[in-house]
């Protein structure tokens, strides 16, 4: 077992080492790229052999790291049921987006940085889950961050990428000092760093300090995973190469604040306040993505921010206590999204770099392959009843349904709101991108917004050919999406098997009775299907073309508010970003220049003078010299006068 | 003795100030600067003999004239380097003297 973690780990850690020293030197293209994929696939039947060997929960120590008195963080692997599922999700979802990303970045030149980097993160991630102690897992958490901040800003010669990147970093940074305090302050508390050990001491405190510690950890996961209020890095981190978002979204990096939070969920749960603070959080979330969404036009965007609303979902899951219905819409959605990640790259790759949804048209016959994979993406999303994502999205409203009273009553109204809202932008992207009947293609200007990535590029028109390697692996991801519900079936269709497979480490999560089970499950359908209607309703068949005219007007109202993610950039632009420059501005330039530089500036003014003085006693005249000399001599007269008297 | 010491200390004082002044202001004759010098070796002199005869001891006497036989062979010097200088530079103010400057 210990072989077969460290395996996990390693290989793309290698995979990144050995690409990053000896990509393009030593290394063909192919080599390099084989070897990204290679170590990927082999980190992933590692986790298999792993998943087929595991019999109950372990702890592996494979060396020491920091130690030093009493504080121990060796570099120590726990394997249960919650991280080894994640494992298994993020090697196989990781190796098919390395495959495909093989197809997606064959004519640019900086592959081996791109490979480099894609492997690191994924072993950044995995060290995250893996990890048995907090400083272990910050490691994992902080690699994470930086891979996101490069692979963002990968072609950071355009300064808006570079802005991206820097964003996401600065962003994410702010909910990091939340997991930092919590870790340092835990060991004071509890004299260790282990997780195992510290998730049994969480009824030896004070309710008032799990809260406290609970919150800090919920701002680290607002951060890492793009919930109100820190989630304006996401939608800007769709500069970095699709690939990379589809890595970012699906399996690495947002799912890492959920996966604190249920990881620590047995120290911090005890809190009823941080579970509904949680709770709040991820409603909050999940309507304002989905709102977003709706208004959209950037491919790429719709798909951000319909992640962060189901993001939202995953911390409204864990904040009613359901850490089995989380962990299945996290696994379902990291099917799914990358999916639908990787088929808008598909489409996007397919158009040179278009990424306006009403200038696309069409492609439903032009684009098979990319197509019918999206639609099973779309269908999931959407939660259109029997797909995986029904059954994970009504896992998590039944468990908020289950957890009662006011608010989580409120919250279940929510969610059930964000899930209609969920399909109608769904449909609506689904319809607007591949519906119609032919691509148009008049590239001019629409409202002033710039969205094609590559100008030179605008002017070549029709449909460009696709790698095969780009639009395969979308089969395995949209069967996982489509057939996730067979991951975790509701109890009156015999019980699921993620529900059984995680119960060691949640306990016994009560369960509905039939009868509200399949109440709740309906009304979530109707609701779904409610939302399809409404799209097709708006963008089906003739009605399309009139919303792609109407398209061409700029966006006012409630449309503009939404596209511009309500505003909350510009808000956070006048609150912090422009103070914080005024300040800058003037410490720099008053404190700085003026204060400190000047005053410095008049010393040596002065101390030159001086010199200058002193300088003009030694220019030898002997007159002088002389005065000198008799100065001197009365001086040291009158010393010895004083001397003796 | 009938001169108490502490008047002919006064007066050596008086006469070594009046040298020092001369030679400090007198800056542009080199000549002068000279007599200063000699008004305070006097007035060094001044004050052995003065001691010599308030102990009674020759010993300040004796010193008095190797005082002077030192002091004719620096004025002889003294003079001969001035001729000198003015030969040179036709000049006898000692500020235009100052090639050992460091610049």
């Amino acid at each position: 077992m210990k072989l077969y973690l460290e395996l996990i780990i390693l290989l793309p850690l290698l995979g990144g080492i050995s690409n990053a020293l000896l990509g393009g030197r030593l290394f063909s293209r192919r080599s390099s790229e084989f070897v990204a994929c290679a170590v990927i696939w082999g980190s992933c039947a590692a986790a298999l052999t792993a998943a087929y060997s595991y019999r109950s929960p372990e702890v592996v120590e494979i060396a020491t790291w920091l130690s030093d008195f009493d504080f121990k963080a060796p570099l120590t692997l726990y394997l249960d049921p919650l991280s080894l599922s994640l494992c298994l999700m993020i090697t196989f979802v990781c190796g098919l987006i390395h495959l495909y990303a093989v197809g997606y970045m064959r004519d640019d030149h900086c592959y081996v940085r791109f490979f480099a980097l894609l492997n690191l993160f994924v072993a950044a991630m995995l060290t995250l889950v893996l990890a048995e102690n907090l400083p272990l897992l910050y490691l994992g958490w902080e690699g994470v961050g930086f891979c996101s901040y490069a692979l963002i800003g990968f072609w950071y010669s355009d300064p808006k990428n570079a802005t991206a990147g820097r964003k996401a970093f600065i962003v994410t940074r702010i909910g990091d000092i939340g997991l930092g305090i919590a870790i340092v302050w835990m060991f004071e508390l509890f004299g260790t760093e282990s997780i195992t050990r510290l998730n049994q001491m969480g009824n030896l405190l004070p309710v008032g300090i799990v809260t406290a510690l609970g919150l800090l950890m919920l701002l680290a996961a607002m951060g890492k995973s793009a919930q109100v209020p820190l989630m304006v890095w996401l939608p800007d981190a769709m500069a970095g190469p699709t690939p990379v978002s589809a890595q970012i979204h699906a399996a690495t990096m947002v799912t890492a604040g959920v996966y604190l939070l249920m990881r620590m969920f047995p120290l911090i749960g005890s809190s009823t306040t941080v579970s509904a603070a949680i709770a709040i959080t991820g409603a909050l979330t999940a309507f304002y993505g989905a709102t977003c969404a709706v208004a959209q036009r950037d491919l790429k965007r719709i798909l951000a921010f319909s992640t962060i609303s189901q993001i939202g979902y995953m911390m409204l899951g864990v904040g009613s206590g359901a850490i089995t219905a989380a962990t299945f819409h996290l696994l379902v959605h990291a099917f799914f999204k990358a999916l639908l990640f990787l088929g808008a790259g598909c489409v996007i790759t397919t158009l040179h770099h278009e990424q306006d949804i009403f200038r696309m048209g069409g492609l439903r016959h032009k684009l098979p392959g990319t197509y019918w994979p999206f639609l099973a993406g779309a269908l999931c999303l959407a939660g259109l009843p029997l797909t995986g994502g029904f059954f994970s999205k009504d896992g998590i409203l039944s468990a908020v349904w289950r957890t009662g009273g006011m608010l989580y009553g409120g919250l279940y109204l929510v969610g059930l709101m964000t899930a209609f809202i969920t399909a109608v932008y769904t449909m609506r992207m689904l319809l607007v991108v591949f519906g119609g009947p032919s691509t148009p293609l008049s590239h001019q200007a629409v409202d002033g917004a710039d969205l094609t990535e590559n100008k030179d590029k605008r002017m070549v028109s029709g449909v460009g050919p696709l790698p095969r390697i780009m639009e395969w692996p979308l089969i395995p991801l949209a069967l996982l999406g489509l057939g996730g519900g067979l991951l975790n079936l509701p109890e009156y269709l015999g019980g699921g098997l993620l529900h059984s497979f995680l119960a060691p480490l949640t306990g016994h999560e009560p369960t509905l009775p039939h009868a509200t089970e399949l109440l709740l499950q309906g009304s979530a359908a109707i609701v779904a299907l409610a939302g399809t209607a409404t799209a097709w309703l708006r963008y089906g068949g003739q009605r399309r073309s009139l919303r792609l005219s109407e398209a061409q007007q700029p966006a006012r109202g409630l449309q503009a508010f939404l596209r511009e993610g309500w505003r909350v950039d510009q808000l956070y632009d006048l609150l912090f970003v422009r103070p914080y420059v005024r300040l800058a501005t003037l410490l720099w330039q008053r404190v700085d220049e003026g204060c400190i530089d000047d005053n410095l500036d008049r010393t040596s003014t002065q101390l030159g003078r001086f010199g200058n003085m002193l300088g003009g006693l030694g220019q030898g005249r002997v007159s002088l010299s002389l005065t000198g000399m008799a100065i001197a001599a009365a001086l040291m007269i009158a010393w010895l006068a004083w001397m003796t008297a | 003795m009938i001169v108490p010491l502490a008047h002919v200390l006064v007066l050596a004082v008086i006469l070594f100030c009046l040298g020092l002044i001369c030679t400090l202001v007198w800056r542009s004759n080199v000549i002068m600067m000279l007599i200063g010098i000699e008004i305070m070796l006097n007035a060094a002199m001044l004050v052995f003999v003065g001691g010599a005869c308030h102990w009674g001891t020759a010993d300040g006497q004796v010193f008095a004239l190797m005082i002077m036989a030192m002091t004719s062979a620096e004025v002889s010097l003294a003079l001969a380097l001035v001729v000198y200088l003015h030969r040179r530079r036709n000049t006898v103010d000692t500020d235009e003297f100052r090639e050992l400057q460091d610049q």
